[in-house]
């Protein structure tokens, strides 16, 4: 439309299109007062956002005393590691002081068995609700719609009562199968979406050369998953990682994950506390999936615009 | 029938392989440094008696406890478990999991060495149900020995809040705060409760937070008097009061910013961590003129329809907990006072020597309402009287309006 409109308007003019001038000329800018302006408001947003940040890892460093002075945003007279070994190594969840480590490898435990198990169904079933024909497929992927706006507390009884008959309760594995299934629906979602913008070339051309549904899938859909595949793993890293209920509920009396741990350490109501050692703690607990995020946060964005979000 | 054989042959298995050693599986939320120390006696006391200990610590103080019953529905229920309210007692009754302790008890001759509050803690719907561990009195007055002395005060001769209010201007004049305050619901909802014991007695303590509340105290003078003595208080409080942890407040008075807080007795702990001493660095009173104290009691339970040998470890677990010296060494690393007034003093601190003295008395003291009243009642004061306190327009009568319609609603 527009580029009609210019050359009707060059042939009325009686002028020759213009070959190849760059639509966006920039003017190489000197530093205004309003960029002056905008940098320093960004900064003091910045700064906004990072206090607490910085008073947590301020605070880890100190000792007890100087944190009973009160001072919280002085820096540490002392610099001391004593908070990070004591919440790794000896923290006590319970009358056992082996620190968070335990927890850190429960919650490892977990992560890995309920993605595996998670994405590999929702990514099934996303291929086969998008590319083939399912009877009751809409239904189906109504069903699922609804489902994910269930509360987990709604079905936490019934949930204990299955997973206590098929005598997982109280394991790793009730908590990661929980996991997978309680994020079935949203995965499943996502991948039907990115899934049903496939062209139907490509799948008539896959369907001529084999037929078969799992030759497709592996051979064609996989590798053509990637950005997807990356912005469901942080989905799902960080839900599982974060999550306190479903491990409380299910770890029962071993299996509890890395945030119960350090609820027990912080949700102290009539015991004392150690403010170094809770900081140290609630940042040992972030850190992963904050490394998660820092080694693949830009594939997220690519994938977020490669797929989910595309009409 | 090759079931019933297996199930008699592992029963007579375990019968035999654990006729002197059980496996106690113990369910509780403590892990602070004092309370493992504290647990660690209780470790030791069952292990002499030839039992293992496993532990599982989840963080609850739900009030309904959804995690404890959770894990009995999930068939993995705990031996012994920390909880205090009446309804996790009744609702395991209702799965046949209770196990009244009133004839051990009595068998054991323990319930006379109990203070009063102690035994109607433990009491749930005529049984006691419950092992008491630990006594924390709600409303304390722990004062900084040094700044009492700077400021010329001395809170041991305070006889009533008159003469603690009167002081007051005295300890600003020498630039200290006088209360320290934490301004959060909960601390408020005890500060409440601390205050109904002691200005409105246990007659009166028992119609509001009683099993059954009586609706005819709501307005009365001793109502009135409680309210307004709150109001007091909460102009009393310095400016950094706004939800104040209790524990950053108690170390204001550690550090010698303020001269005082009223508090629960737990606050021990957090003097004992800084390396403080009970009589030489900080004294503790009963709230100044006080007609009774609130009595704060952990307790453990313990679970029912069990096979017997696993019943008899659960029952040495309670004579452990129970026993008058375990007690002594309990309270001193916990903090805490004994929950017997037999006790051996020497073991104990000055200020659960003091807190024993007061339990002396059996008209002195009344439960603390989280081991007997409704859930919903309970909160519902703490919704009306943190309004209050955070709105200073707001009246008693306002006040008193608002925990009338509560009633109605969740008891009428």
């Amino acid at each position: 439309m527009s580029q009609v409109s210019i050359s009707e308007r060059a042939a009325a003019s009686g002028e020759m299109p213009v070959a190849r001038s760059p639509y966006f000329v920039r003017k190489k800018k000197g530093i205004t007062p309003r960029t002056v302006a905008i940098l320093a408001f960004l900064t003091i947003c910045a700064l906004f956002f990072c206090v607490p940040l910085y008073v947590v890892v301020v605070t880890s460093f100190k000792t007890m005393d100087q944190i009973r002075e009160g001072a919280i945003f002085s820096l540490p007279h002392i610099w001391t590691l004593e908070a990070w070994d004591h919440a790794w190594n000896r923290a006590c969840s319970g009358i056992k002081c082996d620190g968070l480590k335990v927890g850190f490898w429960n919650s490892v435990f977990i992560l890995f068995p309920s993605l595996i198990l998670s994405i590999s169904l929702a990514m099934v079933t996303g291929f086969a609700l998008a590319l083939w024909n399912v009877r009751w497929a809409g239904a189906f992927l109504f069903l699922l719609f609804i489902c994910a706006f269930v509360p987990f507390q709604i079905i936490m009884y019934p949930l204990i009562v299955m997973t206590t008959t098929t005598k997982i309760y109280g394991t790793l594995w009730a908590v990661a199968v929980i996991h997978a299934v309680l994020a079935m629906p949203v995965l499943t979602l996502i991948f039907r979406n990115y899934y049903k913008d496939i062209p139907t070339e490509i799948m008539s051309a896959a369907m001529m050369d084999s037929g078969s549904f799992w030759r497709i899938f592996f051979e064609i859909i996989v590798p053509m998953s990637g950005n997807i595949l990356i912005v469901v793993l942080i989905l799902q890293i960080t839900s599982i990682w974060n999550d306190y209920l479903i491990g409380v509920t299910f770890g029962g009396l071993t299996g509890q994950p890395m945030t119960v741990n350090l609820a027990n350490l912080i949700t102290i109501s009539t015991g004392t506390t150690n403010y170094a050692h809770n900081m140290a703690a609630a940042l040992l607990t972030a850190i992963p999936p904050l490394v998660v995020y820092f080694l693949v946060g830009k594939l997220f964005v690519q994938g977020v615009t490669a797929g989910a979000i595309k009409g | 029938m090759l079931k019933t054989i297996l199930g008699g042959f592992t029963a007579a298995l375990m019968l035999s392989s654990a006729a002197n050693a059980t496996d106690l599986i113990i369910y509780h939320n403590w892990s602070s440094g004092p309370e493992v120390a504290a647990l660690n006696v209780l470790k030791a006391g069952l292990e002499a008696k030839g039992h293992t200990w496993t532990d599982i610590a989840i963080p609850h103080d739900t009030g309904s406890n959804v995690n404890l019953m959770n894990l009995v529905t999930g068939g993995t229920p705990p031996n012994v478990f920390l909880e205090s309210s009446p309804g996790v007692y009744r609702d395991l009754a209702g799965l046949g999991l209770a196990r009244p302790l009133t004839e051990f008890f009595t068998e054991q001759g323990i319930l006379d060495h109990y203070p009063a509050s102690v035994v109607s803690s433990i009491t749930v719907d005529g049984e006691i149900m419950k092992v008491p561990t630990a006594i924390h009195i709600d409303g304390m007055a722990y004062y900084n020995m040094e700044v009492a002395e700077a400021a010329g005060v001395d809170p041991a001769t305070w006889d009533s809040l008159d003469a603690m209010f009167a002081d007051f201007q005295k300890v600003r004049d020498a630039g200290y705060i006088p209360l320290a305050i934490g301004g959060q619901q909960w601390q408020v909802g005890y500060l409440t409760h601390a205050l109904a014991a002691a200005t409105g007695g246990p007659e009166f303590y028992s119609a509001l937070y009683g099993a059954e509340p009586d609706p005819s105290v709501l307005d009365s003078a001793e109502m009135r008097a409680l309210l307004e003595t709150l109001r007091r208080f909460q102009q009393e409080a310095d400016e950094g009061s706004v939800n104040r942890e209790w524990n950053v407040t108690t170390n204001m008075v550690i550090t010698g910013q303020a001269l005082m807080q009223i508090h629960g007795d737990w606050m021990k702990g957090e003097w004992t961590a800084a390396g403080k001493v009970a009589g030489t660095d900080f004294g503790c009173v009963q709230i100044p003129g006080a007609k009774a104290v609130p009595v704060t009691v952990d307790s453990w339970g313990i679970l029912g329809g069990q096979p017997e040998e696993v019943d008899a470890a659960e029952l040495d677990f309670a004579a452990v907990v129970a026993d008058p010296q375990i007690q002594a060494e309990f309270a001193s690393a916990k903090g805490s006072t004994p929950t017997r007034l037999d006790a051996p003093a020497e073991v104990l601190d000055a200020c659960s020597v003091e807190v024993l003295h007061i339990l002396e008395n059996a008209d002195h003291q009344v439960p603390n309402p989280h081991s007997t009243v409704d859930a919903d009642w309970q909160n519902s004061i703490w919704d009306v009287v943190f309004n209050f306190w955070s709105d200073p327009s707001m009246s008693v009568d306002d006040a008193i309006a608002q925990i009338q319609e509560n009633y109605d609603i969740i008891l009428g």
